[in-house]
C-alpha cells in the first residue's frame, strides 16, 4: 500500500514512464561527434501566406549548446546560437544579437536541436514531456513543452527517424501554423512546386 | 549654621508630600495625553536636511525622497525550480498590484510587445521612422520583404500578430525603445536569474520616509506568507527603502536591547548610593517631566516632532538626570530637603539657564530637525531643573546618612586637593591635544550620507547586483533638464537626445530614459502626422508593393484602417499620456516645481562618467549632469557649518551666562578654562580613534559639554564650602559621571555606528569634562574651618 502511494506521484507527473525511458534511451542513441553537421529543408505553412515558404541549408552542431542554422536557398542567412544568445547574420546586413531569454519558444526549439543532433536526452527532457512510439526502423518522438509561455505558443513537436538517423521534426504553432524541417536523408529531397502539409506527413513517415 | 533647619512634623510633611506627588504625577499624566493625541511623529529625513535655496536644489530635494531610484525596491525569490518560481512572482505581483502601495510591480511578465492599447494608435506619432521615410510603394516593398524574410527566421512566432496591422513593426520600436534594455532572461515568462525571479517594484510612498517604506515593507511580506508553496522559497527585499527599514529596525532593537541594560545597571548603582528604593524612584520624576514637558512643547510650537528629534532629545536630557542626583547627594542628615534644595538653588540655576540658553543658538540654524532639538532640550532641561529645585524636596525622605561621609571619598578629595602642579599638567595636556589635532591625518568631516544611515554591507553589494541585472536606473547620476513649459522641456530633451546615443552605443551607460524617449514634442508630432499618407494614397503604394508577394490578400486592412486613424488623431499632450498606463514613466520624468519645468534623464550602468558629462557639457546647458552623491555630500556639509555656527552661538551665549552667574573673573576664568580643555582632549581623543566626524559626533560632544559645564561649576562652588560640603560635591559628581558613563558606555560597544559614535563621543567628552574640572577647577587650598 504504502509503495503504492509513494509511485502516485511519479505517475502524476509523467503519464507512461516506460515510454519516457523508451523515448529517452532513444534520443541517447542520435548522439553524434560535434561537430555534426545536415542539409535540411525547410517548409512554414504561415496562415497569412498564400504558399509555404521552402528554406534550404545547413544545420550544424557546434560542440556544447552551440549550434549555426545556414540558410543558402531563397536568400542567405545564418543564425548562430550560443548558449542563451543568437547572433543573426542576414544577407548584407549587419548582424543581429539578441536574447533568447527574450523568446523563450524559440530557446527551446533551438535548444531542442541542438539535444537531438547531440543526442542529450536529460536536456530534450528538461524542455519536453517525450514520448516515443513506433519501432526501431520507423519511430517518432513526441515532445510536449513543459514552459507554460512556450506552450502558449508552440502546441506540439513530433520527430521522425529510423535507426539512428533523424528524418524530419514538425513543430505545430497553437495559430495553426505549421513547419516542417526535413533532415538527413531527406534533408535534399525534391518537393513539389506547391507543397502540402499532407504530402510532407507521407514524405516524413517513410511510406 | 542658620540653614540647618530641621525636619518640621513629620505626619504634616508626609500628608502634604503625598498631595504634591498625586498633583506631579496628574499633571505628567496630562502631559503625556496631550503629546500622545496631539504628537505626529515623523520620519522623513529631509527635515534634517537645511531647506533647499535654489529651484534645482528643490528639485534634487524632492528626487532624493521621491525619485524613482529611491522609490525602488528590489525582490528576488530564490529557488532553484524555475517553474515554481514562476508562480509564486506571478502570484506575488497580482497581489502586489492589488495592494495599491506600488506605482508598478513589474516582474518581466506581460508582453514586451505589449504596449498599453491607449497608446497603439499613436505609434506612428510616437516611433521615429517617419523622420526618416514615407509610407510610399519602395519604403513598403522592401519592408514587406523583409518581413517575408522574417516569417522564415526562427523568430518568426514573435512577429507573426503584429503582422497584419503593423507590417512596419513601429510597435516593436517603441517596445524597444522603452523596454529596459538589459532586462534579465525570462524564464516560465517572467524575469528569472542566478535561481531567483526577479521583481522591480516603484513604491508610492517617498523614499525617504522610513515608516511609509516599513508599510510597503510589511505589505509585501504579508502578501508572501498569504502565497500557497511560498515556504518553498526564500523571498529577498532589497533596495533604498528597504535600507530605512533594516536600519530603523536594528538601530531601535540595539537601543531597546542596550538600553535595559544600560537602565538595569543605573538603578543598581542609584540603590547602591543611597540605599533608598523611595528615593531613587522619586529622582525618576523630573527625568519623566523633562521629557514629557519637552514633548508637550514640540506638540503645541511645531505640531509634531521628527523621530530623530526626540532619540536625540532624550539623549541630551541625560544632562536633566544630574539635578536629582545633586540633591540626593547634597541632603545633610535630619535636614528638610527644602532646606538642602535652597542651599543649591542658584549654582544649580545658573547651570540650567547656561545649558538652556546655550540650546537658543540653534534656532539660528534654520533647519527644522535641529530647531525642534532645541526647543525640547530647553524646555526639558528648565523643567527637569525647576521641578528639582521645587517639587522634589517636598517629596524627598530626610537623609539618615550623609551621602559624602565615606572614607574613600575624604582621602580621594584629600589627594586632589594636594594634586601637585595641576595647572602646569593641564597645560601641558591642552598642548598635546593641539598637537594631535593639528597633526592627525585624513579629512576632519565625514560627508557621506551613507555614514549618517548605516546599510550592512552585504546588502548594499547585493542591492548593486540586483539594481544591474533588472537594468534599475541608477540612484547616484541624473540628468536634468529646464524650461518654461512641458513642451519646452521636451523640445529640449528631443534637441539632446542624439548627443547621448553614441555613449549607449559604446558601452559607457547602459540605459537612458529621457521624457522625450517616452513623449515626443508635439512640433515632431505634427511633422510625422503631416508625413502620413491618405487612405487612397497608401492603398495605391500598399497594392503596388505586394505585387509578386505570397501575403494573403486583405491582410493589411488593419494596418491602412490604423494609418487612416493616426493622420487626424489629436497630439498626445504629457497630460493625456500620463493618462495612460505608462503614465507613471512620464511622470517621473517630467515635473513641474515652483513655476517652473523640469525633466529628468535616468541613467543606468553608468560605465564612464567622465564620458557622460563630456557629452552633459556638449549639450551648451540644455542637459546637466548632476551627481546626487557631490550634491548630497555638499549639502551635508553646508548643514555642518549650520550645526557648527550653532555651537560658536552657544559657546558666547554660555559665556556671557556664566560670566553674569559666577562675577568673579578668575572663577569665570577657571570654568571656562575647564570646558576649553576638556573640548580640546575629547575632540582629540575622537580624531586618534575614529577619523573623521560626521553629525553625531557633534551632538554628543554638545551632550558632554553640557555635563562638563556641571562638574565645572560645582567643583567651583565647593571652592567655598566646607569639607563635608566638598565630599558631598564629589560624591554628587562621580556618580553622575559614573551613571552618564554607565549608560553610554554601553553605546560604544554597540556594532551600529550611530549608537558607536554617540556612545563612544559621550564616554570620552565626560571622562575628559572630569579630567578637566579636576584639574582646573576643583579646590587647590584646604577648607576653610567652620
Amino acid at each position: 500500500m504504502c509503495l503504492l502511494l509513494a509511485t502516485l506521484p511519479a505517475l502524476a507527473a509523467e503519464s507512461d514512464p516506460a515510454g519516457a525511458a523508451r523515448a529517452m534511451a532513444l534520443v541517447r542513441t542520435l548522439a553524434r561527434p560535434a561537430p555534426a553537421r545536415t542539409a535540411y529543408t525547410e517548409v512554414r505553412f504561415v496562415g497569412m501566406l498564400d504558399r509555404a515558404l521552402v528554406l534550404r541549408g545547413e544545420m550544424t552542431w557546434l560542440g556544447g549548446s552551440r549550434l549555426q542554422r545556414s540558410v543558402v536557398t531563397p536568400y542567405p542567412e545564418t543564425t548562430t546560437i550560443d548558449g542563451d544568445t543568437a547572433t543573426l547574420q542576414h544577407g548584407q546586413r549587419a548582424p543581429q544579437k539578441f536574447s533568447l531569454g527574450r523568446a523563450p519558444e524559440l530557446k527551446d526549439l533551438l535548444g531542442s536541436f541542438v539535444a537531438l543532433l547531440s543526442g542529450d536526452a536529460l536536456a530534450l527532457a528538461r524542455d519536453f514531456t517525450l514520448h516515443a512510439y513506433g519501432d526501431q526502423a520507423a519511430w517518432t518522438l513526441d515532445l510536449v513543452p513543459r514552459d507554460a509561455a512556450v506552450a502558449r505558443r508552440i502546441r506540439d513537436v513530433s520527430v521522425d527517424g529510423s535507426g539512428k538517423t533523424l528524418r524530419c521534426m514538425r513543430v505545430d504553432e497553437t495559430d495553426g501554423d505549421t513547419t516542417f524541417t526535413l533532415l538527413g536523408p531527406l534533408g535534399d529531397a525534391k518537393l513539389p512546386d506547391a507543397p502540402t502539409p499532407a504530402g510532407l506527413a507521407t514524405l516524413c513517415a517513410g511510406a | 549654621m542658620n540653614n540647618e533647619i530641621h525636619a518640621p512634623d513629620p505626619p504634616r510633611r508626609a500628608a502634604r508630600g503625598v498631595i504634591v506627588l498625586l498633583l506631579w504625577l496628574l499633571a505628567l499624566g496630562a502631559l503625556g495625553a496631550y503629546s500622545a493625541w496631539q504628537l505626529r511623529i515623523s520620519s522623513d529625513l529631509r527635515a534634517f536636511l537645511p531647506a533647499p535655496r535654489t529651484s534645482l536644489q528643490h528639485l534634487l530635494l524632492r528626487e532624493l525622497g521621491q525619485g524613482a531610484g529611491a522609490r525602488t525596491l528590489l525582490l528576488a525569490i530564490r529557488t532553484p525550480d524555475a517553474e515554481r518560481a514562476a508562480t509564486l512572482s506571478s502570484a506575488l505581483r497580482a497581489r502586489l498590484i492589488a495592494s495599491g502601495q506600488f506605482n508598478t510591480v513589474q516582474n518581466g511578465s506581460g508582453d514586451l510587445q505589449q504596449i498599453a492599447p491607449a497608446l497603439l494608435p499613436y505609434r506612428y506619432l510616437l516611433a521615429p521612422t517617419l523622420d526618416h521615410q514615407r509610407f510610399d510603394a519602395a519604403y513598403l516593398r522592401s519592408e514587406l520583404e523583409q518581413r517575408l524574410d522574417d516569417l522564415g527566421a526562427p523568430g518568426a512566432s514573435v512577429l507573426k500578430p503584429l503582422l497584419p496591422s503593423d507590417p512596419t513593426l513601429e510597435t516593436l520600436k517603441l517596445a524597444e525603445r522603452w523596454a529596459p534594455r538589459h532586462a534579465p532572461p525570462l524564464r516560465h515568462g517572467v524575469w528569472y536569474a542566478d535561481s531567483a525571479a526577479l521583481l522591480l517594484l516603484e513604491t508610492r510612498a517617498a523614499g525617504f520616509d522610513p515608516d511609509a517604506q516599513a508599510r510597503a515593507v510589511r505589505v509585501i511580506e504579508q502578501a508572501w506568507a498569504g502565497l500557497p508553496q511560498h515556504a518553498q522559497a526564500h523571498l529577498e527585499l532589497n533596495g533604498p527603502g528597504y535600507f530605512g527599514v533594516v536600519v530603523q529596525a536594528l538601530t531601535r532593537h540595539t537601543a531597546e536591547h542596550l538600553g535595559w541594560a544600560a537602565g538595569g545597571g543605573l538603578v543598581l548603582l542609584l540603590l547602591l548610593a543611597y540605599r533608598s528604593v523611595r528615593a531613587v524612584l522619586l529622582a525618576a520624576l523630573p527625568l519623566l517631566s523633562a521629557a514629557l514637558v519637552g514633548t508637550t512643547v514640540l506638540a503645541l510650537v511645531f505640531g509634531g516632532a521628527h523621530g530623530l528629534t526626540l532619540a536625540f532629545g532624550i539623549t541630551l536630557l541625560g544632562v536633566a538626570q544630574e539635578y536629582p542626583l545633586r540633591l540626593l547627594s547634597h541632603r545633610r542628615i535630619g535636614e528638610d530637603p527644602r532646606a538642602s534644595a535652597r542651599a543649591l538653588g542658584p549654582v544649580l540655576l545658573l547651570a540650567m539657564a547656561s545649558t538652556a540658553i546655550a540650546y537658543l543658538a540653534f534656532f539660528a540654524s534654520g533647519v527644522a530637525g535641529l530647531q525642534q532639538l532645541a526647543l525640547f532640550t530647553l524646555s526639558g532641561i528648565l523643567a527637569a531643573g525647576l521641578s528639582t529645585r521645587y517639587l522634589l524636596p517636598m517629596l524627598l525622605p530626610v537623609a539618615r546618612r550623609d551621602a559624602g561621609a565615606q572614607r574613600w571619598l575624604a582621602a580621594l578629595a584629600r589627594g586632589l586637593t594636594r594634586l601637585p602642579r595641576a595647572r602646569v599638567f593641564a597645560v601641558l595636556l591642552a598642548l598635546a591635544a593641539v598637537f594631535v589635532l593639528l597633526l592627525a591625518p585624513g579629512p576632519w568631516w565625514q560627508n557621506n550620507l551613507a555614514a549618517l544611515t548605516p546599510v550592512p554591507l552585504p546588502l548594499l553589494q547585493r542591492e548593486g547586483v540586483l539594481r544591474k541585472a533588472l537594468g534599475a536606473p541608477d540612484v547616484r547620476y541624473l540628468l536634468v533638464l529646464e524650461g518654461d513649459s512641458a513642451e519646452q522641456v521636451l523640445r529640449h530633451s528631443a534637441a539632446a537626445a542624439p548627443t547621448f546615443a553614441p555613449l549607449l552605443a559604446q558601452g559607457a551607460l547602459d540605459t537612458l530614459m529621457l521624457p522625450s524617449t517616452y513623449l515626443p514634442p508635439l512640433a515632431v508630432q505634427r511633422a510625422r502626422q503631416a508625413r502620413l499618407p491618405d487612405r487612397a494614397q497608401l492603398q495605391t503604394a500598399l497594392d503596388q508593393a505586394l505585387r509578386g508577394l505570397p501575403y494573403r490578400a486583405g491582410l493589411f486592412a488593419p494596418f491602412v484602417r490604423d494609418v487612416e486613424i493616426a493622420r487626424t488623431l489629436p497630439l498626445l499632450t504629457p497630460q493625456a499620456f500620463e493618462r495612460t498606463p505608462l503614465g507613471g514613466l512620464l511622470r517621473a520624468l517630467l515635473i513641474e516645481r515652483h513655476g517652473r519645468w523640469f525633466g529628468l534623464g535616468l541613467v543606468g550602468g553608468v560605465r564612464d562618467p567622465a564620458a557622460l558629462a563630456r557629452a552633459a557639457q556638449a549639450t551648451h546647458g540644455l542637459v546637466r549632469l548632476v551627481d546626487l552623491k557631490t550634491e548630497t555630500e555638499s549639502w551635508v556639509a553646508s548643514y555642518r557649518q549650520r550645526i557648527l555656527a550653532a555651537l560658536g552661538g552657544a559657546a558666547l551665549l554660555l559665556i556671557t551666562v556664566v560670566t553674569l552667574g559666577l562675577r568673579r573673573w578668575r572663577a569665570v576664568l577657571r570654568v571656562l578654562a575647564a570646558l576649553a580643555l576638556a573640548l580640546l582632549l575629547a575632540l582629540a581623543a575622537l580624531r586618534l580613534l575614529v577619523g573623521a566626524l560626521n553629525l553625531f559626533h557633534l551632538v554628543a560632544l554638545l551632550l558632554a559639554a553640557g555635563l562638563g559645564l556641571h562638574y565645572a561649576l560645582f567643583f567651583e562652588r565647593a571652592r567655598h564650602a566646607a569639607a563635608d560640603e566638598r565630599l558631598r560635591t564629589l560624591h554628587a559628581t562621580l556618580l553622575c559621571a559614573a551613571s552618564t558613563l554607565l549608560a553610554f558606555g554601553v553605546y560604544a560597544l554597540a556594532s551600529l555606528p550611530v549608537l558607536r559614535a554617540l556612545g563612544l563621543t559621550v564616554t570620552l567628552g565626560i571622562a575628559a569634562n572630569l579630567l578637566a574640572a579636576a584639574l582646573l577647577t576643583w579646590p587647590r587650598a584646604t577648607p576653610p574651618a567652620c
